[in-house]
């Protein structure tokens, strides 16, 4: 018997009210994007609760895409900042608002 | 409360402590490794609740290349501390007041909610189970899904590429191949 | 699904026919680009497995009672499932040797065609590509696959039309094929997905059974069924998105044989073949399908008789043809329709690479022009020609004359006689242009210059003879294929076909195509006769027929008067007068809540996400209590 799914809902929703706190907060484009790496893993542990509360595998195929969306995520993001940085200089995104 | 039940709420606050710190350092490198411990966690919890399969992918995808790749990053470009501030106070008051109400919902909605309170029973997907069913029943989804790292792969590249001096020598190369078929 | 090893067979037979030209598309695309031979071999090499394949389906089963489907789950979540994979059945057993009979011909031709052509093996990965998503089309199991290849059948047509992409109306013709097909679409998939609403079960056996639809209402069966045939005219070109097809000629001869026979045109019919127990549940939706086929039948056929461009005579008779087959399927003539469409199929491909020998060899379309440079001379495509003309005369003994009487028969089993009546005249029209063609071709006024035949290089001889082999195929077929109608209608035969019909309309049928062959001689044809048809002399009625009864120009005047003028010059009158007039008002305040609002507009990324995040909150409490 481990804990009630309420509780699991609840550490899951302070963990993405963290990374939305981050994503919003932090003038860091790294940040930002750390931000919603912790927003998915909440939701990874919401599909993985509610996957054993339901009995349905459905929920743990689910946290194998966010896996891959996530890399994907990451991997482009992270090439967006760099060359971000290369062009100005800055990871300040105060500084990014530009239209072209 | 029974054994698991505590190792629950331990693994629970061991990761939201983490990434609480990690959120709050300034120095980018701390962040990444606080975070990294945080994803640890996941994993743990991962495992607590029958997905050993994704307790491992978890901490080789997060906590190895997802973190590793931030920690590349980081370094390569120097940027340990580019903020001035951490927190800038009309940044972040309405955002904690947000995400207070957030929480507060959210915890209401979970307990209010019937049904939610009875306590998870230990059950336990093997990896070879979960596999067959992800491959009986979602395999189109994972085709999709490798199409799409594909792309990122190409995505990454063509950004990371840039327009450096190189580039054009490549693709001058290219074309001499062309020729020649 | 696995069951005895003769469905293992039947299954490894149906992936090789419908894989390997996927498969062929894509090494020449990948690999083979730059060496022309090969791409070709791999190409015809893949369309001649899939031909061998289809044969062999067809001879294994001629005997086929249920259909057989293979299939697996595409996506099975929560009471969701849509299969995906091959139903088989006697209607696509024919369809899939039809379609790669065709497919394969005209390839072997395009290597004499195509010869000289710089993006030689771009052509064949296209026509490979064709190949595969007509195939799979019509072995598709589900609506939904069925739709998704429609869409790649469409788009292989797109690339093949707008083939020279250098040539401006070539793209242009391209765009407007795809456009034009597109706006039928979309009504094909609004329709799909009310279907999928009310049964929520796509699989088409299902819909043909009709276990799926017990406890639909027929009002809205009758609705889905009519959307759906909105992706049936603008694939099948009929009335009133049928100007696409004439345009479609920009692209290569082949193509244009590919396109008209069987494959992209022939893909709506046979849906509605393939959809034809689902469709005949309404009757108020099939007299709709019938009054479109009768229209499009007979403006068509009106706009082929005064064409002088030979491609665009044929792509005119194919809109006229292929509203025959929607009459037909429309009256309730399963078989005529379906028997229709085979033999159009044959006979409209050797009328079209008949077409394409002369077109090559004398690098014009002009019907007269043709004449004088003396096509009569080339016997092959010539002898070939007459003969398909005279099969799509409906003419005996050949196969167009068999399945035309068919046609006629399941319309004169209707209670209203104006059908039938309008598909005499239809075949009158279809003897008098067609002999009109040939008449003109073959006893030309004024004879400018004739070089003999063989007069040119090896390399020619060659190319001519792969051009003329397909013709000697296809002209055996347009003979001989009538007379397996009996042997078909009983491979085909459906419960509920027309009875037996009474003689009469059979032999006004043939009376008038002779009729109709005989004016085309009286004013083309006799010595001393002025070539000019009764319709080009009254001059208004001509002008209607060749600017095809305006209805590009009504398109033309749709865009350019309600969207371009009326809406525009709405937006610009609101513009002086409104906006101009208020501002002159309140320039003040505008200036000053600009400012306010720029404030807001310009600052960083950030901001916006926490007001997104805020708006979540939000509604999550709004949710909430």
């Amino acid at each position: 018997m481990i804990a009630p799914f309420s509780e699991v809902l609840v550490v899951a929703g302070i963990l993405f009210a963290l990374g939305a706190f981050c994503a919003v907060v932090r003038r860091n484009l790294i940040m930002i994007v750390l931000g919603i790496e912790i927003m998915l893993n909440a939701a990874s542990i919401v599909f993985v609760g509610a996957s054993l509360h339901l009995s349905n595998l459905d929920g743990q195929s689910f946290v194998l895409f966010i896996l891959a969306v996530a890399a994907t995520e990451v991997s482009v993001g992270l090439a967006i900042i760099v060359y971000a940085f290369r062009r100005t200089g800055s990871f300040d995104p105060g500084n990014f608002n530009l239209l072209g | 409360m029974t054994l698991y039940g505590m190792l629950f709420h331990i693994i629970s606050a061991v990761i939201i402590a983490a990434t609480a710190v990690a959120i709050t350092r300034k120095n980018l490198v701390h962040a990444v490794v606080y975070l990294i411990v945080s994803f640890f966690g996941t994993a743990m919890l991962f495992y607590l609740f029958g997905a050993p399969l994704l307790a491992a992918l978890e901490v080789i995808i997060y906590a190895g290349a997802i973190m590793v790749l931030f920690l590349f990053v980081v370094m390569m470009i120097r940027a340990e501390s580019a903020e001035k501030k951490v927190f800038v106070p009309i940044q972040w008051i309405p955002a904690a007041i947000f995400c207070l109400i957030y929480v507060l919902v959210a915890a209401a909605m979970a307990v209010g909610t019937p049904g939610m309170n009875a306590p998870l029973k230990m059950l336990s997907a093997s990896p070879a189970q979960f596999a067959i069913y992800v491959f009986k029943y979602q395999w189109f989804s994972i085709e999709v899904v490798s199409m799409l790292l594909l792309l990122a792969v190409i995505g990454a590249l063509n950004l990371g590429a840039g327009r450096r001096a190189g580039r054009v020598d490549e693709e001058r190369r290219i074309e001499d191949d062309s020729a020649l078929q | 699904m696995a069951g005895s090893p003769a469905h293992s067979v039947d299954l490894a037979a149906l992936l090789a026919a419908t894989a390997l030209p996927f498969f062929s598309f894509l090494a020449i695309i990948v690999a083979t680009r730059g060496r022309p031979k090969v791409s070709a071999g791999l190409s015809i090499g893949a369309a001649a497995v899939c031909l061998g394949c289809s044969i062999g389906l067809l001879a294994f089963h001629s005997g086929l009672s249920a259909p057989i489907e293979f299939s697996t789950s595409l996506i099975a979540s929560s009471g969701l499932n849509i299969p995906f994979g091959f139903l088989v059945d006697k209607l696509n057993l024919l369809m899939i040797v039809v379609v790669s009979t065709i497919c394969f011909l005209v390839q072997v031709y395009s290597l004499g065609y195509m010869a000289k052509d710089p993006g030689f093996s771009r052509y064949y990965a296209f026509m490979s590509l064709f190949t595969w998503a007509m195939m799979s089309l019509a072995l598709s199991a589900s609506l939904l696959q069925l739709y998704f290849f429609w869409e790649l059948v469409g788009l292989s047509s797109y690339l093949l039309i707008g083939f020279w992409y250098e040539k401006w109306s070539a793209t242009q013709a391209g765009k407007k094929a795809f456009v034009m097909t597109r706006a039928g679409d979309a009504a094909f998939f609004i329709g799909i997905l009310l279907l999928f609403i009310h049964t929520g079960d796509l699989n088409i056996a299902h819909l043909d059974s009709r276990s799926a639809l017990a406890g639909v209402p027929p009002s809205f069966i009758t609705l889905s069924a009519i959307l759906i045939f909105g992706g049936i005219v603008g694939k099948s070109a009929q009335f009133p998105l049928l100007t696409w097809l004439p345009d479609a000629m920009e692209g290569p001869t082949p193509v244009s044989a590919l396109l008209h026979s069987a494959t992209m045109v022939a893909a709506g019919v046979y849906l509605f073949a393939r959809l034809y127990p689902f469709f005949s549940l309404s009757p108020t939706a099939m007299s709709v399908f019938l009054a479109i086929g009768t229209i499009s039948m007979l403006l068509a056929s009106t706009m082929a008789m005064v064409s002088r461009d030979i491609k665009k005579v044929w792509a005119y008779s194919t809109i006229s043809q292929l509203g025959f087959m929607i009459m037909a399927l429309g009256a309730g003539g399963y078989f005529a329709g379906v028997f229709h469409l085979t033999t159009h199929a044959g006979f409209k491909a050797l009328l079209f690479l008949c077409s394409g020998v002369f077109i090559h060899r004398f690098e014009t379309n002009d019907v007269f022009e043709l004449g004088r440079l003396g096509a009569r001379r080339m016997l092959i495509p010539m002898i070939s020609m007459v003969l398909g003309a005279a099969a799509l005369s409906g003419l005996p003994p050949l196969s167009g004359y068999f399945s035309k009487e068919a046609v006629m028969g399941s319309l004169a089993g209707l209670p209203d006689h104006v059908w039938l009546a309008a598909g005499l005249c239809g075949v009158f029209l279809t003897a008098y242009y067609s002999f009109r063609l040939i008449f003109i071709l073959l006893f030309p006024r004024e004879r400018v210059s004739g070089e003999p035949e063989g007069a040119h290089g090896a390399a020619h001889k060659a190319e001519y003879g792969a051009m003329a082999l397909p013709l000697i195929i296809l002209s055996t077929v347009t003979v001989f294929l009538g007379f397996f109608e009996t042997p078909l209608r009983h491979f085909i035969g459906v419960a509920g076909e027309v009875g037996q019909a009474p003689t009469w309309p059979h032999t006004a049928a043939l009376a008038l195509a002779v009729a109709g062959a005989a004016v085309a001689w009286i004013e083309f044809g006799r010595k001393g006769a002025a070539q000019i048809g009764f319709v080009e002399r009254i001059e208004p009625l001509h002008r209607l027929f060749a600017e095809r009864w305006y209805i590009d120009h009504f398109y033309g005047l749709l865009v350019n008067r309600v969207v371009d003028r009326g809406i525009a010059r709405l937006c610009e009158l609101n513009d002086r007068k409104v906006i101009d007039g208020s501002i002159d008002g309140l320039c003040e305040a505008t200036v000053e809540s600009g400012r306010v609002v720029a404030t807001l507009q310009t600052v960083m990324v950030q901001y916006r996400l926490l007001a997104i995040f805020a708006v979540l909150v939000l509604l999550a409490l709004y949710y909430y209590y």
